[in-house]
């Protein structure tokens, strides 16, 4: 270590230097998602000569989206496959909620094209609209491979009613987690029905071959990243808990050692999905964010007991077996750009922040973290983060409520007056939704743009 | 972290879609020309109006099925006279752009040609691939109806109905020619003829499969196989022509049928 920490012109362009800000891909993805949906429609286009009635349009409209319904479901399954390209570039919080989004979408084109083909099925029959359930189970018999969609498409529905906020409150992560794993089947089971009576993969040999290829490849992708993957980084690095430490009342750290930890390219600010082979944890995988720089033999979570899972985290036994899934998350030093640096924590939230303020590149006053807990008992690592401040030239503030309860006034007002130079500071901000949804605004209102604003939600 | 509007989303989301589908629907032709005859695109076969019965010495019309191709659906009408084609039109053919220049230069042809030929065999009309193979299979469905027509006329006293499938003795050597009941499917109606000759079926052939679309190319390639398979197994059981397994299904059901009534 040639360069100090404390300052300099050189030593300031140095640490400059080394930050690259790369640009996350969810724009070029975004296009060739569309690029591909225009595909779809234009090999319907081609397939489809005219279109003389109003059964035609029925039908034609029930071929459209049943076409689009089959390409997203694709897409669907793809979003959760954890390609790192989407998970560390993008954002697993961001990709999650495109999932959901895409999936509750694609549910409803799923519906209407079963609508639609019924009833133009019935239509064509010469039956009205009240036919249409009898259609409908008469298709199912008599076409091929309709068993199998019906099935496949009432597991879709399940699922998707299981998923809807309030009922998704109300029954356990664990039991939501397995049932939604039926989706594999589900789309396995819907696939076989596009290909034998889809009008356009009948006539188009090239169209069935695409379709292929486009499942084909998701496949592959799910069972490399999802399966392969971890198993060889688990088989690689064989970690297990080293010791559990109480933080703070209700917050505990667990110290996970294992083999060349290095090697599996964690950043600070990521996180990785825990499963502890513990009676009762072995069927749950739960994600936590690193709360210090992965070191080669050891890595550390910081987690604050809210769940079930997270409060028997502090009876595990040292030597447990862990599985992880990882690394994941887009909240780290590649966001930034060439600039000062602001890391907001709210409560637990803290555990990337402080590994992001050990790691971070700056020089001397760089680099600003702003904890917001209840009390000053809740500031869960405040020793060490002290400590980072002290070491960097860092500076650290803390904002909890007044002996009365009365909450901290988080205003662009008092943000510019603490930091006056705000608005040439990169964020980086993690807390409870509401939280980060109020020091959002409060941040733009003290003039941060808001692409400078970096932010990780895992709220739907 | 913008606020998000979830159902403001989805609002936009539905009525995008649902206007994207209606536009492009709009979009496409329809190559409907209003005769009364092509009212229903794809509903059933218009059976043959052939009051009279097609061997009488009586005039009436027969509608072929619609025939797809890939310009819009090509049908055409037979008027027949004394057993004679006299007269054919298409009352149905490709319209729009350029199509309507070709349609016009070609089914006028084709018409003549096959009044000229009385069966189906007649050249395509060169720069109009489509529409004459589509006006042939047309013909050669109207055609079939015509003789199914003059079959059961002759049995039945005139009884211009074809679908009941009724025996008819062509008189010579115990060689008959039996059609089987119509057999439903998804995608249309199957009916078969067999020829019977010394007990054996020396004959088969689909006199209704399904077509338009999809079912075109099917039909195509399977029903030439089930026939094939018909007069080498000599009974029903045959095996299903695979990616056919419908239109498989309602020809065996009717081969059985039109073997029943040969044995009856």
């Amino acid at each position: 270590m040639t360069t100090t920490l404390a300052g300099g012109r050189a030593a300031r362009r140095q640490t400059m230097r080394r930050i690259r800000p790369r640009r996350s891909p969810a724009v070029p993805l975004l296009l060739a998602v569309w690029a591909g949906a225009a595909g779809v429609l234009w090999l319907w286009w081609r397939n489809t000569p005219a279109i003389s009635d109003d059964t035609g349009r029925i039908l034609n409209a029930g071929r459209i989206t049943g076409l689009l319904a089959g390409y997203l479901m694709a897409l669907v399954v793809l979003q959760m496959a954890r390609v790192p390209a989407l998970e560390r570039r993008v954002g697993s919080d961001r990709v999650a909620r495109w999932h959901a989004m895409t999936g509750r979408y694609t549910l409803c084109l799923v519906l209407a094209h079963v609508f639609l083909i019924m009833w133009g099925y019935a239509a064509q029959a010469g039956k009205g609209l009240g036919d249409i359930v009898q259609q409908t189970v008469d298709s199912v018999n008599q076409l091929p491979d309709m068993g199998k969609a019906a099935i496949g498409t009432g597991l879709l529905l399940f699922i998707g009613l299981l998923s809807i906020g309030p009922v998704r409150r109300r029954i356990p992560y664990d039991a939501w987690y397995h049932v939604h794993l039926l989706t594999y089947a589900a789309v396995f089971l819907t696939f076989w029905h596009q290909l034998t009576t889809g009008n356009d993969f009948a006539v188009e040999p090239v169209a069935r071959t695409v379709w292929y290829a486009l499942y084909g490849t998701v496949t592959a992708l799910v069972v490399w990243y999802r399966i392969l993957t971890p198993l060889r980084l688990n088989l690689r690095h064989r970690m297990r808990v080293e010791a559990v430490i109480e933080e703070t009342p209700g917050i505990v750290s667990v110290l996970i050692g294992g083999r060349r930890l290095h090697r599996m390219g964690a950043e600070a600010g990521q996180f990785f999905r825990w499963r502890f082979l513990a009676p009762g944890m072995r069927f749950s995988s739960h994600p936590y964010s690193l709360s210090a720089a992965p070191r080669p033999d050891m890595l550390r979570i910081t987690v604050k007991a809210i769940g079930d899972h997270s409060a028997r985290l502090r009876e595990l036994e040292p030597g447990t077996r862990v599985w992880a899934e990882g690394p994941y998350g887009a909240l780290t030093a590649q966001r930034r750009s060439r600039g000062k640096v602001l890391l907001v924590a709210g409560g637990v939230g803290i555990t990337p922040m402080r590994a992001l303020f050990e790691t971070l590149p700056g020089a001397s006053g760089d680099i600003t973290l702003l904890y917001r807990a209840n009390s000053t008992q809740d500031l869960a690592l405040w020793d060490e983060l002290a400590r980072i401040a002290d070491e960097r030239g860092a500076r650290l503030m803390y904002a909890v409520n007044s002996p009365d309860g009365e909450r901290p006034d988080i205003s662009p007002e008092t943000l510019g007056r603490k930091i006056p130079d705000i608005d040439r500071h990169d964020v980086f901000l993690c807390g409870p939704p509401g939280f980060a949804q109020s020091v959002y605004e409060a941040l733009r209102g003290a003039g941060v743009p808001a692409r400078r604003i970096h932010h990780e939600s895992f709220e739907m | 972290m913008r606020k998000s509007h979830p159902v403001r989303r989805a609002v936009l989301a539905g009525a995008a879609t649902v206007s994207g589908i209606v536009l492009l629907l709009s979009l496409k032709p329809a190559s409907d020309p209003g005769s009364a005859s092509a009212a229903g695109g794809a509903a059933p076969p218009v059976a043959a109006q052939s009051p009279q019965g097609g061997r009488g010495a009586g005039v009436g019309t027969v509608t072929g099925d619609a025939a797809s191709t890939r310009y819009g659906p090509v049908q055409v009408r037979l008027t027949v006279k004394g057993g004679k084609i006299t007269g054919a039109e298409a009352v149905r053919a490709p319209e729009g752009g350029q199509s309507d220049r070709v349609t016009a230069d070609a089914v006028p042809r084709l018409n003549q040609a096959a009044v000229a030929a009385g069966s189906a065999d007649i050249d395509a009309v060169s720069g109009a691939t489509y529409t004459s193979a589509g006006y042939k299979q047309s013909l050669q469905s109207a055609l079939d109806k015509l003789e199914e027509a003059a079959g059961s006329a002759g049995q039945g006293g005139g009884q211009g109905e074809g679908t009941d499938g009724q025996g008819s003795g062509s008189g010579s050597q115990g060689t008959r020619t039996l059609t089987g009941a119509v057999a439903q499917t998804q995608y249309g109606p199957v009916q078969v003829r067999v020829t019977v000759s010394g007990g054996k079926i020396t004959g088969a052939e689909a006199v209704q499969a399904p077509e338009g679309g999809q079912s075109d190319r099917v039909t195509a390639d399977a029903v030439p196989r089930l026939n094939q398979a018909a007069i080498a197994a000599g009974s029903a059981d045959i095996d299903a022509v695979s990616g056919a397994t419908y239109t498989s299904a309602g020809y065996k059901q009717s081969l059985q049928s039109a073997l029943d009534r040969a044995g009856g």
